[in-house]
């Protein structure tokens, strides 16, 4: 079977056309942080709002280069490599585009959807994530406004996104004045259908988990779960390590994307369940008390899954140089996610220099370690639970190729600085 | 046995404190300015526990802080955890662990905010599990949940009358605190403000002790509507001031300070001793009130519940609360000032804040101080309350890095504004300070050259002000309000007003 390669699936628009007004704009927007997760909706959004599909453009991937080119002495801001990045992604959008935009759309996502909603006391962003779009801004408006030198108009709302209803509002009251003819009506549908579309991202990502996690389970092989922020996806902030380890032949699940199947989640659930520690799956409050920050949520929620899973062995943390986030879960993930015998390793302090040489000398000590342990951690896993894992996790799923006879995974491909290309290349809906 | 429930991870969870042990158990406390622990020291007395509260910070209490928890700590969460850390340590080594874990328990403050704030706690379980002291208890009082009764047999009751009590405490630290930074630079006598000041809180702490016990809810909120005990116990303490002689026309920059909270309000080797530094190098400082935070998390709720109306059902209702309740605040407050001859200064209005920050930073972002920090760095600049702004960011701090990045474009807009923010690590003063030092001259010099153009405005020499001055002993009494007539600095708006001028 394919191993799902999350970056390719960016932003991919969807294919019901727009029912209302065209509207003639170009939307730029930076490919950061939290878009990482919630892009679909973005894409969704504009083109339910009447922009063309090729007209929505996102930035490239992180790269040296695009720093290099488009962020050199712009940064006005001394903080974690993730946001530090976003100034080259302003810039490549800026400056770095052959059809120029209108619109450069920053949005500042105070809180994010997540399926622990309601599980959790908060759903906030990371302040800096928050944060973000404005100090980047100010270092293109520092000594002159470079937006309106550049004839594009700069849109950041705040917007609640794991507020549906509260959201509709802001985004009407951000756009009103730029699209010609807005109602609240027509925002209201249109963003109905993004989160739509985002349900669906999520739904068909989960899917192809689950593809992979029945992979394993019925031929009793080993995967592995990458835990991290969800732009650890971005080749040029998580280093595309995960795909080094594919190449080993261990297919990679990402935290985000964890099958949530309820016959799975029962199965793993059920004795913390019986014995009062969680209310249900989603309830973290036993290893996370402060659950303010959807991220790191997600991101405990997941090394607990991880940790209970057979036939995930080994965990491996991603984490940003100067992550303040990640500070105080580095103890408390590592405890959770070798509890029953996982294997854990950390990839901490990434920023812009992939040191490849020792990057590889650690990958294949993971593959190693892997090899000589794994059948023994997923015995030992398998044993702890007192039924046998669901049916639907061992039938015998189509197989168009297996992981480990797939040794040289998909490329990730690192977005061309030429945004052109890169759109087709994100939008095959588009133009085909 | 069922590994599953047996052997995976839970999080740390405090053994229960319970009514019966209070006798036997000391709370331990810490993190704000010494006036202000030392009135909550008071209020846990008056509330029937021991309280103690923990030694000052040091510098070794930072390197610890850092040992003990994982990497990449902002100082403020290397700082405290080293503090409590370093204290248990030495208890654990006098009376050992056991009765360390039996005899003390710790109280701080969360937070409802997604920054480490709100994850201190996380950073001291480790610190005690490093330390071998996982039977200790601490426990978290959520500053947004106002009534947190717990059943009457819990040993820490953190109910709304504890509560209302330790907002009246805050505000009564912060304005002797603001009267004193008023006073001390002008002193003729040097250390009469910081006697006094000392004889002050211990003034009110005493009225603290002999507040009642205990009152059911809505009665305890009757009784810190309109009880005069700290009013009371703030116009005796002005009497500790009286006596101060003063010289207002020492020409002194006006350094406004403002920052992460923690680093903000403290006045100790946390942040290099900047506001005795200050004063030293002289400067007249501005401390940053805790109220003035509290006011912010007020308008911050507000404008969260603004944004909900028609969305959310009890938004319109829970506003109106709010705004009310934000406005009895600000009242007491303003009790209190008064208390104290009205010299220390309001608080800013906050829509006034949100306004001038509103440019250049969105005020719905939240997590440690949010557009506060801007819009009070205009507000001094714009409205000349300070020459200078000196901001107290501390390092790998996710909020505040975020702020002073947006003050890039201020500055753009502001190109006269004296902005000197200072990332304080904790270990690197001689860094610290010069930067701060290269601001100060250039306030210093403004601060002078303002008070020659007040000379000038007011068509007074020096000596003929320092005449004036004298015919006029009010002018250098404590509690005279130095009006503002259009200056920064303080003798800059003394020789206005003898001259019946203004800038
Ligand atoms: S979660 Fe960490 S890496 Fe991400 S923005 Fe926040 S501090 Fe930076
Ligand atoms: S506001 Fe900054 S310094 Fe204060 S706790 Fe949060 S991250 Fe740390």
């Amino acid at each position: 079977m394919r191993i799902p390669i999350l970056q390719k699936a960016f932003a991919k628009a969807p294919s019901a056309r727009a029912a209302g007004q065209k509207r003639a704009l170009r939307i730029g927007i930076p490919r950061v942080l939290n878009q990482w997760s919630t892009h679909r909706f973005w894409t969704t959004l504009f083109v339910e709002l009447g922009i063309g599909r090729r007209d929505i453009v996102y930035s490239s991937e992180t790269s040296e280069a695009q720093q290099l080119k488009f962020g050199k002495g712009r940064g006005a801001v001394d903080c974690c490599y993730p946001v530090k990045c976003m100034i080259g992604h302003y810039g490549e959008l800026l400056d770095g585009l052959k059809r120029p935009i209108d619109i450069l759309f920053s949005p500042i996502i105070l809180t994010v959807p997540s399926f622990l909603c309601g599980n959790v006391r908060e759903n906030m962003a990371c302040p800096r994530v928050i944060a973000g779009p404005e100090s980047t801004r100010a270092g293109f408006q520092r000594e002159k406004d470079t937006f309106a030198e550049k004839g594009v108009t700069y849109v950041s709302p705040s917007v609640s996104l794991a507020e549906p209803a509260l959201a509709a509002r802001q985004l009407f009251n951000a756009f009103k004045g730029i699209l010609d003819g807005l109602t609240p009506a027509e925002m209201q549908r249109a963003v109905d259908r993004a989160y739509g579309a985002l349900h669906e991202f999520d739904s068909e990502m989960r899917d192809q988990s689950l593809e992979v996690l029945t992979s394993c389970a019925s031929g009793n092989r080993p995967c592995i779960l990458a835990l991290g922020r969800p732009y650890h996806m971005d080749s040029g902030i998580g280093h595309a390590i995960e795909n080094e380890l594919q190449a080993f032949g261990y297919p990679i699940l990402w935290g985000q994307y964890l099958p949530l199947h309820p016959e799975v989640l029962d199965w793993l659930y059920k004795d913390l369940i019986r014995a009062g520690r969680i209310r249900n799956p989603f309830d973290i409050s036993d290893i996370w008390k402060t659950s303010h920050s959807a991220n790191t949520n997600e991101l405990l929620w997941a090394a607990r899954y991880g940790s209970l899973m057979p036939w995930i062995t080994c965990c491996i943390r991603f984490s940003s140089y100067e992550c303040g986030m990640d500070q105080p879960t580095y103890s408390p993930v590592q405890a959770i996610a070798e509890s029953l015998g996982t294997l854990f390793f950390v990839f901490q302090d990434l920023d812009e220099t992939k040191p490849a040489g020792s990057v590889r000398i650690r990958v294949e000590t993971i593959a190693y370690y892997l090899e000589r342990k794994s059948p023994k951690i997923m015995q030992g896993k398998l044993a702890a639970f007192q039924d046998a894992p669901p049916g639907i996790l061992l039938q015998n799923v189509p197989d168009t190729g297996t992981a480990s006879q797939d040794p040289l995974p998909e490329p990730v491909q690192t977005g061309s600085l030429e945004i052109a290309d890169t759109t087709n290349r994100q939008h095959p809906g588009a133009g085909s | 046995m069922n590994r599953i429930v047996n052997d995976t991870y839970r999080a740390y969870e405090p053994r229960p404190f319970t009514a019966d042990q209070r006798k036997d158990v000391t709370l331990l406390f810490g993190g704000v300015t010494w006036r202000a622990e030392q009135l909550l020291e008071g209020l846990f007395k008056s509330a029937g526990y021991n309280a103690q509260r923990l030694p000052d910070v040091t510098v070794e209490d930072l390197f610890l802080g850092r040992e003990l928890a994982d990497v990449g700590q902002c100082c403020p969460t290397a700082f405290t955890t080293g503090n409590l850390s370093s204290f248990l340590k030495q208890e654990a080594k006098r009376i050992g662990p056991q009765e360390v874990a039996e005899k003390y328990v710790y109280v701080t403050a969360g937070a409802c905010g997604s920054c480490r704030f709100g994850q201190y706690h996380q950073s001291y379980e480790l610190a005690l599990k490093n330390l071998g002291l996982e039977a200790f208890r601490l426990f978290l009082v959520q500053q947004h949940e106002i009534d947190q009764s717990k059943a009457s047999d819990a040993g820490l009751q953190t109910d709304i009358h504890l509560l209302l009590s330790t907002a009246l405490g805050m505000m009564a630290a912060d304005a002797i605190q603001d009267l004193e930074y008023q006073l001390r630079p002008y002193e003729v006598q040097p250390g009469a403000t910081n006697k006094a000041a000392q004889k002050a809180v211990t003034e009110i702490y005493d009225a603290m002790l002999g507040r009642p016990k205990t009152l059911p809810k809505w009665r305890s909120v009757g009784w810190h509507l309109f009880t005069r005990r700290f009013t009371g116990a703030m116009r005796r303490a002005r009497g500790y001031f009286e006596g101060i002689q003063l010289d207002r026309l020492r020409v002194k920059p006006m350094v406004k300070i403002t920052g992460e909270f923690y680093l903000a309000t403290a006045e100790g080797v946390q942040n290099y001793n900047m506001h005795s530094w200050l004063e030293s190098e002289g400067a007249e400082v501005q401390p940053a009130p805790m109220v003035v935070w509290f006011d912010y998390l007020m308008r911050y709720g507000g404008q969260k519940l603004e944004q909900r109306f028609g969305v959310n059902k009890n938004a319109r209702r829970n506003f109106a609360m709010l705004k009310l309740g934000q406005r009895v605040f600000r009242a007491k407050y303003d009790q209190m000032r008064k208390a104290l001859g009205g010299v220390p200064r309001p608080m800013p209005d906050q829509d006034e804040l949100r306004k001038l920050a509103a440019p250049f930073f969105d005020n719905m972002i939240n997590g440690g101080e949010g557009d506060l920090l801007i819009g009070k760095a205009i507000w001094a600049h714009t409205r000349k309350k300070a020459h200078m702004v000196c901001e107290l960011s501390p390092y790998a701090c996710l909020p505040n890095t975020m702020s002073i990045g947006a003050m890039a474009a201020v500055q753009g807009a502001y190109p006269g504004m004296l902005y000197a923010p200072i990332e304080v690590k904790g270990d690197s003063d001689v860094h610290a300070l010069s930067r701060c030092q290269m601001v100060l001259t250039e306030a210093k010099t403004r601060a002078q050259d303002e008070f020659q153009a007040a000379l000038a405005a007011a068509g007074l020499t020096l000596d003929e002000a320092r005449r004036r001055a004298s015919d006029r002993p009010e002018v250098n009494a404590p509690f005279w309000k130095v009006p503002h007539r259009g200056a920064a600095g303080t003798a800059a708006n003394v020789v206005l007003e003898l001259g019946n001028a203004s800038l």
